[in-house]
């Protein structure tokens, strides 16, 4: 089926969370000039794993073998793919993957780094760049749609809308078995009791609007209007594993990412553009091997679960996974057996959107010091997911100080990723 | 001897606040109110009605110190019937607690005050010196030149204005910051190329960026002292990891440092592509405008040039001259920003423009306005609690607010317009309600000093005290949480967290989530703050914790205060007062029969109580 005839079949109604922040004026003409050329995706979903995963304790195997530390090379579904023993169950999905291996950062610090990945610039002091989440619902959200385009899951970085509007900010879970947080009536609080309470403020805004009217007090009435109506809409379903199908249900173990991954699938196979999902805790600086096995356990899991869920329901095709990481680590392993900061030849992994899956891109040296074969920058990274939905990485908006600034800075798309 | 000097001017300057002539601020006041009317009458337009009392105490107590007045410090007010006592009330709240507070957020945001990286830029220290300046009074100038100029060890008692310079890594960004800050001027595309529209090129912006050259900041000692470091911190980094970072961050409190005062000199940059200079060509301090102050070069311009790309000359203390610049009465975009930025903070609007982008010639809308409010900053001396006093003085401030839509081109600055009020401001009215004393736990009070008394006690500490330190020290993860443990108890009584003021704790308490909802600071960039509704920040207040901690919560001080009024209408009185600072209408007066609970939390979630008038 293709995206557009999805598109017409989707019941779609506009989403008030939107119309709650935009007030009276909706910022939805940038869609209709939005695709520049045929998108190949129409969902991202982004699992971000912040601290930095270990390449060498993962996906990179193609190296000496002192560099690997303790991690075993095990074989995987697809021939010449090797993979840690720490991902047994990904290894069986490899024929969905691509890896790459010569990932580039210029940013070694967390803050900075993160920053670098999640948004193509440094950071600096006199402007915050919007994420890619928040360029891609900006530039895709139409008039039809009923949930916000940006959402992201996890305790960690919220997903900021940078320089601009508040409203292009993801959406944050902080954990599936919360929800979006307050969205239900507080318990100590009836119904009757809120519709009354609701009576009441009524009255006491509208005396206020009569004396004080200006556009700021009507867009917090606008809002008030967009939140119980949100409270009520049957968008929020979509937050609700509890009402997912058993069998998607059971392709998951109980974890709370693979919870997590199960809701961004459940999200995009309703739409949403931009789901960020993040698993942190890699930054083993020390005792390695004692602490990443139960988070790769995790990643191994969870992901494994989201390509079957994906494939099974047929969004693999129209949905670009992306495991992506802020840099890499050392190639030694330091003497209190941990690995230290690596930006130069880290490792992420793409999947779905006619990824050249069951293959690998790019080298590091034998040594594990830099990105060796086609080495691949994170602004060139993130050109080529805006690109995959169909968006231009050079389109330019302007700060509020009139700086014009590039959706993925100078980043240029690799094409060849993709069969 | 230097610090004496400080400390004696500091004196002196709280001293002139205090013993200032009442009439010479009210004279000012009615300077600038006949200033506005002379206007008024120009466009035949009538002067705005005096705000009542209830009106004027709730306008006063957020717009001077931050929060509501809870319903005692309310009736206390109008209950006053002796003369003067809005005079009397401005008076108060400015030499009070709250003050320090909500000012201390001001300026917190300002200067992005916050805990960074992993470098140990722990603005402790940072936010002491601006606690301490407000305490003090410092006069604006001062404060600005004493940042400026800042340098030597971050965690030195009484030098924490060299957090100015640890917060942002990056000269040329920070140049750019700090004439955003102090100059009200947006500078910043100059840094990289010459902008078609903008005054300044590149070129004027190296040349300025020559008063601070080679400005920088040192965590780690000195080279000739890290030899002898080095070699323990080896071998401690192959013993255990964690003691080797207690070695690295204990010694960074001693030895971290500001070091450079300035070489006069800067090098263009290597991608310069104007005819009137070449890539890394050095070229010589120059402000943007005025006369440049003569400097103490050593060393000529064409010795420079005949030396290596990496030289830049020896220090010559040239940092302290463009302070001297900034701070200049005759800099007209210093006095001009602090004018245009505190009539924005007090009445609402740009009183000449946009705070950080203000055009070098222009005075506003309004420029014998404009002109007459830098005179009375120059004549208070750039005391703002002073400047402040005429304000909140004027018949202008207290005049009926405005309601200001995009075609109301009559406006004339004749009151403030009605606005939400800030993130921390909310959260400490919501204070204001949970307990009678909101003003009790300040943390401007109290001193965060933990690593300003580790910097002290380090000082007679030599390479092997740091090794035992590292060794049979408190542990690598609670190194930084106990010397902040040890100052807070240094404190005594600091209370429950809950029951602090928002607006002065969050440098080292992580960020408060409620005001993060409700558009706080982030503090990554100049005034980051917003007022903006959104989703995630409606159903908090829909919702929220706000029933568990004050709507349903009977212990707290509103619940108190009603508790024993069995008269539906007296209650409502009570909330309405606590609340929105005035007396029910008329109209309102049906509501009477709803609960307590009910109607307190309709009017937290009311315009009224977010928003100013």
């Amino acid at each position: 089926m293709s995206f557009v005839l999805q598109n017409n079949i989707m019941n779609r109604r506009k989403f008030i969370y939107n119309v709650g922040m935009a007030g009276a004026s909706l910022p939805f003409l940038n869609s209709a000039h939005a695709a520049t050329h045929a998108p190949r995706a129409k969902s991202v979903i982004n699992i971000f794993l912040s601290g930095g995963l270990s390449q060498f304790d993962s996906f990179n195997m193609e190296v000496d073998s002192p560099v690997l530390g303790n991690s075993e090379i095990i074989n995987s579904n697809v021939n010449g793919i090797r993979v840690s023993h720490y991902f047994p169950t990904l290894a069986q999905h490899m024929d969905k993957l691509l890896v790459i291996n010569s990932m580039k950062s210029n940013q070694g610090a967390h803050p900075a780094g993160i920053y670098k990945m999640m948004t193509s610039y440094d950071p600096r002091s006199s402007v915050t760049h919007p994420e890619l989440g928040a360029w891609v619902s900006k530039r895709l959200t139409s008039a039809e749609d009923s949930l916000p385009n940006f959402v992201s899951i996890g305790k960690g970085s919220a997903g900021t809308a940078g320089f601009f509007p508040g409203q292009w900010a993801a959406l944050p879970v902080k954990s599936t078995a919360s929800g979006i947080e307050f969205v239900n009536r507080n318990s100590a609080v009836d119904e009757q009791q809120f519709n009354q309470r609701l009576g009441i403020l009524d009255a006491l805004n509208n005396d206020f609007e009569n004396a004080y009217s200006t556009k700021d007090t009507r867009a917090y009435m606008d809002t008030y209007q967009g939140s119980l109506r949100f409270m009520n809409s049957k968008d929020i379903d979509a937050f609700k594993l509890e009402n997912e199908n058993k069998h998607i249900v059971d392709l998951y173990d109980q974890q709370e990412f693979s919870r997590q991954c199960m809701l961004a699938g459940r999200l995009v196979e309703r739409g949403v553009r931009y789901v960020k999902v993040e698993l942190g805790g890699w930054d083993y600086h020390d005792n390695i091997y004692g602490n990443l096995p139960s988070n790769a356990g995790r990643l191994d899991k969870g992901l494994a679960s989201l390509l079957k869920h994906l494939t099974q329901k047929g969004l693999l095709d129209s949905t670009l996974v992306v495991v992506s990481t802020e840099f890499g680590r050392k190639p030694q392993v330091n003497p209190n057996r941990g690995r230290d900061h690596h930006p130069n030849g880290f490792t992420c992994l793409l999947a779905g959107a006619g990824v050249k899956a069951g293959q690998v891109y790019g080298t590091t040296s034998k040594d594990g010091e830099v990105a060796e074969d086609k080495p691949l920058d994170v602004t060139d990274f993130n050109a080529t997911i805006a690109w995959t939905l169909g968006i231009d990485p050079a389109f330019e908006e302007k700060s509020a100080s009139g700086r014009p600034f590039k959706l993925a800075n100078s980043g240029e798309v690799r094409e060849e990723l993709f069969v | 001897m230097i610090r004496t000097v400080i400390l004696f001017l500091a004196i002196a300057a709280d001293a002139s606040f205090a013993a200032q002539k009442p009439e010479q601020v009210i004279e000012h006041a009615r300077e600038l109110d006949q200033i506005v009317e002379d206007r008024l009458e120009e466009i035949g337009q009538d002067r705005r009605s005096n705000v009542d009392d209830y009106t004027f105490c709730r306008r006063l107590y957020l717009d001077a110190i931050g929060r509501i007045p809870t319903v005692d410090e309310l009736d206390d007010f109008i209950e006053d019937h002796q003369p003067q006592k809005r005079v009397r009330l401005i008076r108060k709240l400015l030499e009070s607690k709250g003050y320090n507070s909500h000012w201390f957020n001001y300026w917190a945001d300002l200067l992005r005050v916050k805990y960074v990286g992993d470098k140990l830029h722990h603005p402790g220290n940072f936010a002491q010196w601006i606690k301490a300046s407000l305490r003090a009074n410092k006069p604006y100038d001062r404060m600005v030149h004493e940042l400026v100029n800042a340098g030597g060890p971050l965690y030195q008692p009484g030098n924490g204005a060299t957090g100015f310079y640890a917060r942002e890594s990056m000269p040329l960004d920070h140049l750019a910051n700090s004439v955003k800050t102090f100059l009200g001027l947006s500078i910043e595309c100059a840094q990289c190329h010459d902008h078609p529209f903008d005054v300044w090129t590149q070129k004027d912006f190296y040349k300025l960026a020559a008063f601070s050259s080679k400005t920088h900041l040192r965590v780690d000692p000195k080279p000739d002292l890290e030899k002898i470091y080095a070699e323990d911190r080896k071998i401690l980094k192959n013993r255990s990891f964690d003691e080797w970072i207690v070695y690295r961050e204990s010694l960074r409190v001693k030895h971290a440092a500001i070091h450079g005062n300035g070489t006069g000199f800067m090098r263009l940059p290597h991608d310069y592509a104007y005819a009137d200079g070449e890539p890394f060509e050095p070229v010589m301090a120059e402000v943007l405008f005025g006369e440049t102050p003569d400097l103490n070069y050593t060393l000529g311009h064409e010795k420079l040039v005949s030396s290596g790309k990496k030289q830049y000359g020896p220090p010559i203390n040239s940092r302290e001259a463009f302070a001297n610049w900034v701070v200049s009465p005759e800099n007209p975009m210093f006095t001009k920003s602090i004018v245009n930025r505190l009539w924005h903070q007090v009445m609402g609007t740009e009183l000449v423009g946009p705070l950080g982008n203000l055009s070098p010639d222009g005075l506003g809308p309004h420029p014998e306005l404009t002109e007459q409010l830098m005179k009375i900053m120059k004549a208070s001396d750039y005391d703002l609690k002073k400047f402040l006093s005429v304000l909140f003085n004027s018949r202008v401030y207290q005049s009926k607010a405005i309601a200001l839509s995009a075609d109301n081109n009559a406006y004339v600055f004749d009151g403030p317009i009605v606005r939400r009020i800030s993130a921390e401001a909310i959260v400490d009215s919501l204070l204001c309600l949970k307990t009678a004393t909101p003003d009790q736990f300040v943390a401007t009070e109290f001193q965060w000093d933990g690593f300003t008394h580790f910097y002290e006690k380090s000082q007679s500490m030599g390479v092997q005290d740091f090794v035992d330190y590292s060794v049979n020290g408190p542990g690598r993860g609670a190194f930084q949480r106990r010397e902040e443990l040890e100052a807070k108890k240094r404190n005594g009584n600091v209370g429950p967290k809950d029951l602090w003021r928002v607006s002065c704790y969050a440098h080292v308490d992580g960020n408060h989530e409620v005001a993060m909802l409700l558009g706080k600071s982030d503090r990554e960039l100049i005034d980051g703050a917003n007022q903006e509704p959104n989703i995630p920040q409606i159903l908090y207040l829909l919702n929220g914790h706000l029933e568990q901690e004050i709507i349903g919560k009977r212990l707290v001080y509103i619940h108190q205060k009603i508790k024993d009024v069995d008269n539906p209408e007296q209650r409502m009185e009570v909330l309405w007062k606590a609340i929105l600072g005035r007396l029910p209408s008329e109209s309102e007066k049906a509501l009477a029969s709803q609960t307590p609970e009910d109607l307190i939390w309709a009017l937290l979630n009311s315009n009224e109580f977010r928003f100013t008038k």
